[in-house]
């Protein structure tokens, strides 16, 4: 009790809730931009968090994620493109709503069902993280390797693209990771000589390359999306508790579906809401409105992408594995901060457990007027002209990037990473698997490798140990089932509809 | 850049093959079977084999084509549109180049005028804006955030 107590005070911080409302702002304003997502406005935020409290630092990183996947409905909803790739799921939905003229609903059902998606995956964090904590203490190289190389294979499964390229990706990644002397011997490997490449490549230069200078580039090929028209919103939460009460079981189903993807290392809001409104659609009775402007999928996939955001937070607490790009940022700021990462972290550091938990419970109520003051300014907001947004966010790229080491070499890697995942995207190789690749390379191979001098080059105890049995199934499971699909679509029943198949 | 998967099936066999051949060639721990080279051998080996799945054209059944509209023709210089993506990069390049030299807003001035004027914007709105984003960027990380820009030849007075 005296912990609750105790984090409610660490809450209560005035600079601690300065940080919650300036990083609401900034997350919704970022978020609502096309083209910029909320992995880029977390990995923007890191070189502030350098210069904050530990517990103002991890608030400006869940608060500023929670708004951008909000905010990222709202570009959707009014203009057809999506504000961040977790509401692309169900743009199409929410534009023929705005179409019909019920832009008031869309809008409302997007930030009450987020709201709710994200209130439910934290309580799922408060009961699941102590309970898998005990269990976590148990678990030796062979379980790490295996819960690693899952999170591996679950980002190969993202939505939308081919799963040999995925794979590709996340492979490219792990081999970028082998940079450097991070590895069991220390042994310089792939450096051509260069100084600066012997500490390997840091994870944010190429973070800020491959999501947001890649962006840029982009934005540089392609025609400004036309401006917003002015408009006049009537009251946003209006029929909202009426949805949520038809909607029930849709929204719960939302929920636990976000929960489990936020929880499977590697898979994140994006998954959740692909899978989630392709649920929503297969279970619904009125299954022809789907696409006409029906609240329901906007119910279940605007639940699931914030559900999953929260819940991404129990891999990275107790295993240091992201549960998505977003958590992938939030690790390595918990490790800066002293708030290492592992099991016994809910047990030392109990109190700042409990004040994170009530940073994202607040962040979510807050959500709600933030959002209404938001959905209201958007068109202003949108006004803003691309030539100014995207100028002033290289350099931000260039300036934050430099601020993470104070290195010129980090800026140089920021220009390589965006033509890399520039190039990446327009081929339909997925830039996120490859990002989770090179956050986690180093620690697969060092549990791999770790693993295999224990036990003398014997690959048994992999598959023996009863944790890691089941841990290597299930990643064997997700290397193994696009090319189950692939063959049951081919010689079963043929007639499965491209938008189930979990990609 | 839309390359035929041919092509990017290619590179990755070429850098699957490449990576393991000169991970085979790391030296070994004395006295330990498992040393540096395995990692990147296995991964050299796994971009081969993706590398010639993507070039043989399997799994692209999953692949959903996003109709991305690319600049209309004929829009004034629209020739070099290819190259245009090279500004972004470019930028950077040029900061890490010469800010040291020239100093932090006289570089940032010119990397956001070029990219404003890049992007479509008008000298009205352009010019402006490379005076004033600078200086906020400058104030934010130089005195909030106490990264040490570089003053070069233009020092600010805080």
């Amino acid at each position: 009790m005296t912990e609750m107590l105790e984090a409610f005070r660490m809450v209560a911080a005035p600079d601690v809730l300065v940080a919650i409302l300036a990083s609401a702002i900034y997350g919704l304003v970022v978020g609502s931009l096309p083209g910029l997502s909320a992995t880029m406005a977390t990995a923007l935020l890191v070189p502030v968090t350098f210069y904050l409290s530990p517990i103002a630092a991890v608030a400006t990183i869940i608060t500023a994620s929670a708004m951008a996947i909000f905010s990222g409905d709202i570009p959707g909803c009014l203009l057809r493109i999506p504000g961040t790739p977790a509401s692309a799921a169900y743009t199409d939905e929410a534009y023929a709503m705005t179409r019909k003229g019920q832009a008031e609903l869309a809008l409302g059902a997007g930030l009450w069902f987020s709201a709710i998606g994200g209130i439910v995956g934290t309580l799922s964090l408060v009961l699941m993280a102590p309970l898998l904590a005990e269990m976590a203490l148990s678990f030796s190289t062979f379980e790490y390797f295996w819960l690693a190389f899952l999170g591996l294979m679950c980002a190969t499964l993202v939505a939308r693209s081919s799963p040999i390229k995925a794979i590709a990706s996340m492979l490219l990644g792990l081999l970028i990771a082998c940079i450097g002397m991070e590895n069991p011997a220390g042994t310089p490997r792939f450096t051509f000589g260069i100084p600066d490449l012997l500490g390997g490549v840091e994870i944010i230069p190429a973070l800020v390359g491959a999501f947001a200078v890649s962006e840029v580039i982009r934005a540089m090929v392609t025609p400004e999306p036309p401006p917003l028209p002015r408009r006049k919103f009537g009251s946003i939460l209006a029929g909202q508790w009426r949805l949520t009460k038809k909607y029930q079981v849709p929204m719960w189903r939302g929920n636990l579906i976000g929960i489990i993807i936020g929880v499977l290392p590697g898979a994140g809001a994006d998954m959740a809401a692909w899978v989630s409104y392709a649920m929503s659609k297969k279970f619904s009775k009125e299954q022809e409105k789907f696409g006409t402007g029906h609240p329901e999928g906007l119910v279940e996939a605007g639940a699931s992408n914030n559900a999953s955001l929260a819940s991404g937070w129990v891999p990275a607490l107790l295993f240091g594995i992201p549960g998505d790009t977003i958590t992938a940022i939030a690790i390595g700021v918990l490790y800066m901060k002293g708030l290492n990462p592992g099991p016994t972290l809910f047990t030392e550091r109990a109190d700042s457990m409990y004040a994170l938990y009530i940073i994202f419970i607040l962040a979510n109520i807050i959500m709600i007027p933030l959002g209404i003051a938001m959905i209201r300014v958007a068109s202003l907001v949108l006004r803003a002209p691309r030539s100014a947004v995207m100028s002033v966010i290289l350099l931000l790229c260039a300036v934050g990037s430099f601020a993470t080491g104070n290195n010129l070499f980090s800026v140089i890697l920021v220009a390589l990473f965006g033509c890399l995942g520039f190039v990446m995207e327009r081929n339909g190789y997925p830039v996120a698997a490859m990002v989770l690749g090179i956050v986690m390379g180093s620690m697969v191979e060092q549990n791999f490798i770790t693993s295999l001098i224990k036990s003398d080059g014997d690959v048994m105890p992999f598959i023996e140990r009863p944790v890691s049995g089941v841990l290597a199934a299930m990643t064997f499971g997700a290397l193994l089932w696009p090319a189950g699909v692939w063959v049951w679509r081919r010689f079963g029943g043929g007639r499965l509809p491209a938008a189930e198949t979990p990609r | 850049m839309q390359l035929s998967d041919r092509v990017t099936g290619a590179v990755l066999v070429v850098l699957g093959g490449a990576a393991a051949y000169a991970g085979s060639r790391l030296p070994a721990v004395p006295g330990q079977d498992v040393g540096p080279a395995a990692f990147p051998m296995l991964i050299g080996i796994g971009l081969v084999i993706c590398g010639v799945l993507i070039a043989l054209g399997i799994g692209r059944s999953f692949e959903v084509e996003e109709a991305e509209a690319e600049l209309p023709a004929g829009q004034g210089a629209r020739r070099l549109g290819g190259l245009r993506a090279l500004i972004p990069p470019a930028m950077l390049l040029f900061y890490v180049l010469v800010v040291d030299h020239l100093g932090f807003l006289p570089t940032a001035a010119v990397i956001v005028l070029v990219m404003a004027l890049a992007l479509g914007a008008r000298p009205r709105l352009a010019v402006p804006l490379a005076i004033i984003a600078p200086i906020f960027v400058h104030l934010a990380f130089y005195k909030l955030l106490r990264v040490p820009l570089p003053a070069g030849l233009l020092p600010v007075p805080w």
